[in-house]
C-alpha cells in the first residue's frame, strides 16, 4: 500500500489506514489497486452487455469493431449505457421515496404507532399543493396525501404535481421538450425499456429520455423523500454536531447507523437514548451508548438530532477498523460488500435491516415501521451485549473531530436570511444582485478512492468560497467540508471573501450550508425556485449565478443528480473521472456542448479542483453578465 | 546475460483486450487513455488477441533470434540488437514498404496504412516493463528471462508448465 | 586464411560478407563492385528520387561497415571474366585476383529493348543505380513530361517518384493491366485507379514503337500511331541478370546461374547468391530467379555461411513482392494467375470490396496454398506465406482464412516449429 496522504487528506482517514495496513485488512483503496489499470472500454464506455449476441466492444482507435454484433455503434452503446445508470439513480432515490410515502401511509391507517406527524405546517403545505383541503382532520389530511402522494409513482399521465414549483419558463422547457416526467415509475421503466436492445438508437433521444427520468427523480421520488421525512421526522432546523472517526468513544457502546433512509435511524436515535437500554450499557462495563452515522443516514440524524457523524463514504470500513464499534446497523445504498469481511477481523456486528439488501452470512434483523422501535432496541441491546468481547488492545480511535452547524432547508434559508415573521428570500437575492455574493454553488456527491478522500471537496469549495460564492451542499460531500472545518460560521472569517464573511456574520451562518442526504438535493431546486420567484434574478433557474458540482462522485446516483441538475438548467461539472461517455465524441459534445442551448445546462468534466472552481466562477460571471448584475462588489 | 520476454499463459487469457488498449495508449503522444483516444494521428495497438479453439491469443512479435523480417527489409530500418534481445525498428528509415509485413511467419507485424509505419512491438523500451503486462488482469501476460518450453503436443497446449515468475 | 571474393556489393553480397565474418574473423574477403557507391539500399532508390527519404538514408550498411569488418572494397570495378581453373578473377583492366571461394552476386540490369528505334538515345533511363538517378536528377530541372515503358514494378515505382517531383507522367503497358507479373486483373485495377487518381496517366494494351527525337528526345509513339510529347523516358522492361563475366567457364547457367541447395555452382568453391541466381522455386517447383531483395539477403546469408564452412541447404524462394502505392499497399506472394486450362486444378478464395479499396484472393491446390494477392488489407501476409512455404494442408480451416480475424493461432497446430511463447 502507497503512502496514504496520497489516499486523503483527513488525518483520521491516514491513521486508520495506517492500522488497516500494518493488520492487513484490505480497504476499498487496495482494493482500487488491485483493480488497475482499469478496462479502457469500460472506462470509454464502449462495452455492451445488452444483449446475449454480445459481449461487444468497439475500438477506440479505429482500427477493428465499429459496430456492435446488432449494429450498434460507440454513439449508441455509450449512450445507452449512460442512462441505464441514470434509471438505476433515478429508482433508488426514488424508492426510497417510496418507502417514506408508505410509512405515511401506514401511520395515516394507524399501523404503526412509533411514527407521527412532526411538522403540522408542512404536512398543511404539502397538502395544498396536492389539492386537498386542508381545513379537514390531520388524520384525513394525511390519508388523502399518502394516497396522492404515492399515486404519483403509479401515475401515467400528465405531469408531476412538485413540477410546478418550477418557475414558469421552466415548465414550458420540459413540456416543449417533452421530457416533463409522467409519473416517477413509469420515467424509470420507459427509460429502461428504450435501451434494450433495438430500441432507441438515438443517443440524442436516449440522452433527452435520461433527462426526463432524472427529472422524475430531482422533482419526484426525491423531493417525496425529503418533505415527507421533514413531516413525519421534523423539520430540521440549524443545529451543531461533531464529525469525524473522533466521534466514537472509547468507553462507550459505540452504535454506528450507515446508509439512506432515515425511518429506521430515527429509532436507533430514541434507543439510544432509552434509560433501560443506557442501564444495561452501564450494567456491562460502559459509560453509555454512543450513536455515530456514515453516509447519508449520518446526514439524516445530524440534521434532526445533532448525532455525531463518523465518517463519509470511504470512511465507512475504517469505522469498524477503529475497533470500537459494537454495531453497525446498515439499510440501503452505498454499503461496501467488503463490509463484511471487515467486520470479521473485529468483534463488531454488521446487522442489515432492509429486505432489499442484505449479505451473505450477515445477521439480518428485518425491519418494518409497523416494528420499529422494537427492532431499533433489539439492535442496540445486541451492541450493548457485544461490547464485552472488545479487544481493548486492537482498539485505536483517531483524535480527529470537528464541530460543525447542519439543518439547512429551504424554509431555514428563508428564515434565516428573512428573519421568523418575514421569511423571504429577498436578502438572499439582493446580496447576489448587489455583487456582495457573486453567486451559489451546490457541491454535492460521493468519495471515490480515484481521488485523494475530501481532497477534491475541501479545495474546490475553499477557492469557491474566497471567491464570495455561498455554497450549499449534501451527502458525502457536505461531510467532507465539515470535517475540515468549513461549516462552522467561524470559517467565514477564515476561508470566504469579504462579501461572503459579511452576510455569514451579519446573519451568524457558515459559508457552507449543509442541506442534508443526497435526496435533499431536491431541497436545492426548491430553493433556486424560491430565488426566482423573489425576483431580480431572471425568470428561469437557469438564470441564476449559479452552479453544481459533484468532484469525488462515484455512485450512479451522482449522474442522476446530474442529469436532473441540467435538465433544471444548470451547469453542472463532474470531478474524478469523466463519465464514461468518451469513446463516443458525438454523445461527449451533445452533453458537454450543445446541451446547454437545449435545456440551458449542460455537463462538464474537470479532473482538478482549483480548475473546477475556476470554470464554475467563470460560469456564475458569465450569469451575472447576462442578467446585467453590477460586478462582484469585492474583486 | 538472458533476456525478458514476453510469455503469455492462454490458459488464463479471457480476451479483454485490455493489453491491446494499454499498448496503443503506451504508444500514443500523451500516454493516457482519455486523450490518446483523441490525438490527430491515433496510436494503434502492436498488439492483437485472437480467438482460435475456446483459447485466446495474444499476437506480437516475437523478437525472433533469425528474424526474416530483418532480412526482408530494403530500407535496412530492422537491426536485430543482440544486447536487448530485439527487433529494432528504426522508424526515421522506414518507407513504408511492408516487405517486413509479408514476410512476418506469425502476423505479428501490422500495417499502420495511416502512418506508412509497421507496427511492431518494441517490448516498451521506454517503460521498466511492457504496458500490456501491467494491463493483464489475469497475469496472462508473463515478463521474464528467457525459458525453454518443453515440446507441446500438437493441438494442446501444455499443462503445468507456465514458467516461474521472478 | 582464406581468400574470399564477392563480386556484387549489395543485397546478396553484404550478406554473405555479415556471414562468413560471423564465422572466421580472419580471412580476407575483398569485395569488388563495379558501382562507386558504398552498399546501398536499391529499392530506395525511386523513393530517393521522389525525395521521400534524403541521400544519407540510402546507405544500406553505415560507412564504417567495411572497415569494421576488415573489408577490402573495390569500387568502380568490373570483373570481365571468372577464371575457374586458376581461381582467379579477371577485371576490366586485365588485372587480376585468386580467391580460394567466390561468391557471384552481380545482381541484374535494366532490359532496353532493343527493337526501339531511338532507345539509346540521352534522355532514356532505367531504374536501377545510383548512377541512373543521378542522371535522371540532372534532366528533371527541364523535364515537364516524361514517359515510362512498362506497368511493372519499376516501371510503377519510377512514374510514382517522377508524378512527385511534378512531372506528367504516362505509362504505355503492353499488357492489359498494370503489373502483370504480380497481380491478377482485379487487383490490378485497383491499383491502377488509385495511380489514375494521383496523376499518372496509364495507357494500356499498347507498346512503344519508336523514340522520336533528333539529340534530345521529344515523343514516343505507340503501336496505335498516337504521339505522345515528353522529354524524360524511364524503362521498366524487366531485368537480365548479370552472367556476362562467366560466358566463357564451364559454371551452368540458364536464364541466371544455376545454384544448388548449398547455393554451390556446378564449381565447388564457386557460390551464387541473389538476382543473378537461378534456385529452387517452392511453388513451380523448378528452378528460377526471383530477383528480390529478401530473397538475394537470404541467399546471400547462407551462401556465405556455406563457404564459411557451414552445410546449410537453402529451401528454396518463391515469387513475392510487397509495394505501395498512394495509400495502397499490394501484397503478392506465390502464383498469382492461373492459366485457364489449369483452372479445374485450382481453387479460388476471394474477396474483393472496390468500394472500399480492399481485394484478397487466395489460390489453392488441394487445399494447399500456392498464391496470394492482398491489396488495401495486407494483414497476416506472413502467415500466408507461412502455409505456402511449409506446405500445411489448409482443409480443415480453409474458411478461416479470410477472416477479419484469422492469424497464427489458426495454424498454430500445424507449423513445424516447436512453440516457443505460448505456455
Amino acid at each position: 500500500m502507497s503512502d496514504s496522504k496520497q489516499k486523503s487528506i483527513d488525518l483520521a482517514t491516514q491513521e486508520i489506514l495506517k492500522k488497516a495496513q500494518a493488520e492487513n485488512i484490505k480497504t476499498a483503496w487496495d482494493r482500487l489497486e488491485s483493480q488497475e489499470p482499469q478496462c479502457g472500454f469500460g472506462q470509454l464506455g464502449l462495452c455492451c452487455t445488452v444483449c446475449d449476441m454480445g459481449p461487444c466492444r468497439i475500438d477506440p482507435f479505429g482500427e477493428g469493431a465499429s459496430v456492435g454484433v446488432c449494429g450498434a455503434n460507440a454513439d449508441t452503446i455509450a449512450a445507452r449505457n449512460l442512462v441505464r445508470k441514470v434509471a438505476v439513480g433515478a429508482s433508488a432515490h426514488s424508492d426510497h421515496g417510496r418507502d417514506v410515502a408508505h410509512t405515511l401511509s401506514l401511520l395515516s391507517e394507524g399501523h404503526t404507532h412509533d411514527y407521527g406527524i412532526s411538522d403540522i405546517e408542512k404536512l398543511k403545505d404539502l397538502a395544498q399543493e396536492f389539492g386537498i383541503d386542508i381545513n379537514k382532520t390531520k388524520e384525513e389530511i394525511t390519508k388523502a396525501l399518502s394516497k396522492k402522494l404515492l399515486e404519483e409513482f403509479g401515475r401515467q399521465e400528465g405531469e408531476l404535481v412538485f413540477l410546478k414549483r418550477a418557475p414558469k419558463k421552466r415548465q414550458a422547457i420540459w413540456k416543449k421538450l417533452n421530457i416533463a416526467p409522467r409519473g416517477i415509475d413509469r420515467e424509470i421503466v420507459e427509460l429502461l425499456h428504450t435501451t434494450t436492445m433495438g430500441v432507441d438508437n438515438d443517443y440524442k433521444n436516449l440522452v433527452n429520455t435520461g433527462l426526463r427520468c432524472a427529472l422524475s427523480d430531482g422533482w419526484g421520488g426525491s423531493m417525496v423523500a425529503t418533505d415527507l421525512q421533514d413531516v413525519i421526522l421534523g423539520a430540521p432546523v440549524p443545529i451543531r454536531g461533531k464529525v469525524n472517526l473522533g466521534v466514537l468513544k472509547e468507553n462507550y457502546v459505540n452504535i454506528v447507523v450507515h446508509g439512506h433512509e432515515p425511518i429506521l435511524s430515527e429509532m436507533a436515535v430514541k434507543a439510544s437514548k432509552d434509560p433501560e437500554l443506557i442501564k444495561l450499557a452501564k450494567g456491562v462495563g460502559a459509560e453509555g451508548i454512543n450513536l455515530a452515522g456514515i453516509c447519508c443516514t449520518a446526514n439524516e440524524v445530524l440534521m434532526r438530532h445533532g448525532i455525531p457523524v463518523a465518517g463519509n463514504f470511504l470512511q465507512q470500513e475504517l469505522a469498524i477498523i477503529t475497533g470500537a464499534v459494537e454495531v453497525m446497523i446498515v439499510d440501503v445504498q452505498c454499503i461496501m460488500p467488503a463490509l463484511a469481511e471487515v467486520a470479521t477481523c473485529f468483534h463488531t456486528k454488521l446487522i442489515t435491516t432492509n429486505p432489499k439488501a442484505r449479505f451473505p452470512g450477515v445477521n439480518h434483523i428485518e425491519f418494518k415501521p409497523e416494528n420499529a422501535y422494537e427492532v431499533a432496541k433489539q439492535i442496540i441491546k445486541s451492541g450493548i451485549e457485544n461490547f464485552t468481547k472488545r479487544n481493548k488492545e486492537r482498539v485505536n480511535i483517531p483524535k480527529q473531530e470537528m464541530d460543525l452547524v447542519a439543518g439547512f432547508t429551504k424554509e431555514i434559508i428563508f428564515q434565516i436570511l428573512g428573519g421568523k415573521y418575514r421569511a423571504t428570500y429577498k436578502p438572499l437575492n439582493e446580496a447576489i444582485i448587489s455583487g456582495r455574493l457573486r453567486g451559489l454553488a451546490g457541491v454535492v456527491g460521493c468519495n471515490n478512492p480515484k481521488q485523494t478522500h475530501d481532497y477534491f471537496h475541501t479545495t474546490l469549495v475553499k477557492e469557491l468560497i474566497k471567491n464570495d460564492v455561498l455554497v450549499l451542499q449534501t451527502g458525502c460531500s457536505a461531510i467532507a467540508c465539515a470535517k475540515h472545518g468549513l461549516l462552522i460560521p467561524e470559517a467565514a472569517k477564515e476561508y470566504a471573501g469579504r462579501g461572503l464573511q459579511e452576510i455569514c456574520e451579519a446573519v451568524g451562518i457558515p459559508p457552507v450550508l449543509h442541506l442534508g442526504s443526497c435526496v435533499d438535493n431536491s431541497r436545492i431546486l426548491t430553493a433556486a425556485s424560491y430565488i426566482i420567484k423573489e425576483g431580480g434574478l431572471g425568470e428561469d433557474l437557469s438564470d441564476i449565478p449559479a452552479a453544481g458540482c459533484a468532484p469525488e462522485w462515484m455512485s450512479e446516483k451522482a449522474i442522476t443528480i446530474g442529469f436532473y441538475f441540467v435538465a433544471s438548467g444548470v451547469y453542472t461539472v463532474f470531478g474524478a473521472s469523466p463519465f464514461a461517455t468518451l469513446g463516443s465524441k458525438n454523445l461527449t459534445d451533445y452533453l458537454t456542448k450543445d446541451l446547454e442551448s437545449i435545456v440551458g445546462g449542460r455537463f462538464e468534466f474537470c479532473a482538478e479542483p482549483m480548475q473546477m472552481a475556476k470554470i464554475m466562477i467563470e460560469h456564475i460571471d458569465k450569469k451575472r453578465q447576462a442578467l446585467k448584475l453590477k460586478p462582484v462588489m469585492y474583486q | 546475460m538472458k533476456m525478458k520476454k514476453l510469455y503469455y499463459d492462454v490458459k488464463k487469457c479471457l480476451g479483454c483486450k485490455s493489453c491491446e488498449i494499454a499498448c496503443a495508449v503506451a504508444h500514443s503522444k500523451s500516454e493516457t487513455l482519455f486523450s490518446a483516444i483523441r490525438e490527430e494521428v491515433l496510436s494503434l495497438p502492436r498488439k492483437k488477441v485472437l480467438h482460435h479453439k475456446d483459447k485466446n491469443y495474444p499476437v506480437s512479435c516475437r523478437h525472433c533470434k533469425d528474424p526474416i523480417c530483418v532480412d526482408a527489409c530494403m530500407a535496412a530500418a530492422l537491426v536485430y540488437d543482440k544486447e536487448k534481445g530485439m527487433v529494432f525498428h528504426d522508424e526515421s528509415r522506414c518507407v513504408g514498404c511492408w516487405m517486413c509485413v509479408m514476410v512476418c511467419p506469425y502476423g505479428a507485424i501490422r500495417p499502420n496504412v495511416k502512418t506508412k509505419i509497421p507496427l511492431r512491438c518494441d517490448k516498451c523500451q521506454d517503460k521498466d516493463e511492457p504496458s500490456c503486462v501491467k494491463a493483464c488482469p489475469t497475469g496472462a501476460i508473463l515478463w521474464q528471462e528467457e525459458i525453454e518450453l518443453p515440446a507441446a503436443v500438437k493441438g494442446q497446449s501444455p499443462s503445468g508448465t507456465v514458467p516461474c515468475k521472478e | 586464411m582464406k581468400q574470399y571474393i564477392i563480386i556484387g556489393n549489395s543485397a546478396a553480397g553484404i550478406a554473405a560478407v555479415e556471414a562468413i565474418r560471423k564465422r572466421d574473423k580472419e580471412s580476407k574477403i575483398v569485395v569488388i563492385s563495379d558501382e562507386d557507391y558504398p552498399a546501398y539500399c536499391r529499392c530506395l532508390i525511386s523513393y530517393y528520387l521522389a525525395q521521400d527519404i534524403k541521400e544519407e538514408k540510402i546507405l544500406y550498411r553505415p560507412e564504417s561497415f567495411y572497415k569494421e569488418n576488415n573489408i577490402e572494397l573495390l569500387l568502380n570495378k568490373k570483373v570481365s571474366k571468372v577464371d575457374p581453373r586458376k581461381n582467379r578473377v579477371i577485371f576490366e583492366d586485365k588485372n587480376q585476383l585468386g580467391y580460394d571461394y567466390l561468391l557471384i552476386a552481380t545482381g541484374a540490369s535494366s532490359k532496353f529493348p532493343q527493337d526501339i528505334p531511338g532507345i539509346k538515345k540521352r534522355g532514356v533511363f532505367g531504374l536501377r543505380t545510383m548512377k541512373d538517378i543521378n542522371d535522371i536528377q540532372g534532366l528533371l530541372p527541364i523535364t515537364k513530361t516524361a514517359c515510362v515503358l512498362g506497368g511493372g514494378l519499376v516501371g510503377l515505382k519510377a512514374a510514382y517518384a517522377l508524378r512527385k517531383r511534378g512531372v506528367q507522367v504516362k505509362v504505355v503497358v503492353k499488357s492489359k493491366q498494370v503489373l502483370s507479373q504480380m497481380l491478377d486483373f482485379e487487383a490490378a485495377c485497383l491499383l491502377q485507379q488509385r495511380l489514375e487518381e494521383n496523376g499518372i496517366e496509364i495507357i494500356l494494351g499498347q507498346d512503344v514503337k519508336e523514340i522520336i527525337g533528333e539529340g534530345e528526345i521529344k515523343a514516343v509513339k505507340l503501336d496505335s500511331g498516337k504521339v505522345y510529347g515528353c522529354s524524360l523516358i524511364m524503362v521498366g522492361k524487366g531485368v537480365a541478370p548479370n552472367t556476362d563475366l562467366i560466358k566463357e567457364t564451364q559454371i551452368k547457367i540458364n536464364e541466371g546461374i544455376i545454384a544448388s541447395t548449398l547455393l554451390q555452382t556446378n564449381i565447388s568453391n564457386i557460390y551464387t547468391a541473389g538476382d543473378v541466381c537461378e534456385s529452387f522455386d517452392l511453388v513451380l517447383g523448378r528452378l528460377c530467379v526471383n530477383a528480390l531483395w529478401p530473397v538475394a539477403v537470404e541467399q546471400g546469408r547462407i551462401a556465405g555461411a556455406n563457404m564459411a564452412g557451414e552445410n546449410i541447404n537453402y529451401t528454396g524462394s518463391l515469387g513475392m513482392n510487397s509495394i505501395e502505392f498512394f495509400g495502397l499497399p499490394v501484397i503478392s506472394l506465390g502464383i498469382y494467375k492461373i492459366k485457364k486450362e489449369e483452372s479445374n486444378l485450382f481453387e479460388e478464395l476471394k474477396i474483393s470490396d472496390a468500394k472500399a479499396g480492399r481485394y484478397k484472393k487466395l489460390i489453392l491446390r488441394d487445399n494447399f496454398l500456392t498464391g496470394v494477392i492482398l491489396a488495401g488489407d495486407i494483414k497476416n501476409s506472413g502467415v500466408f506465406l507461412r502455409l505456402i512455404r511449409e506446405r500445411i494442408n489448409v482443409a480443415s480451416f480453409k474458411d478461416r482464412l479470410l477472416q477479419e480475424n484469422f492469424g497464427y493461432p489458426d495454424i498454430i497446430d500445424f507449423v513445424k516449429e516447436k512453440e516457443s511463447v505460448y505456455v
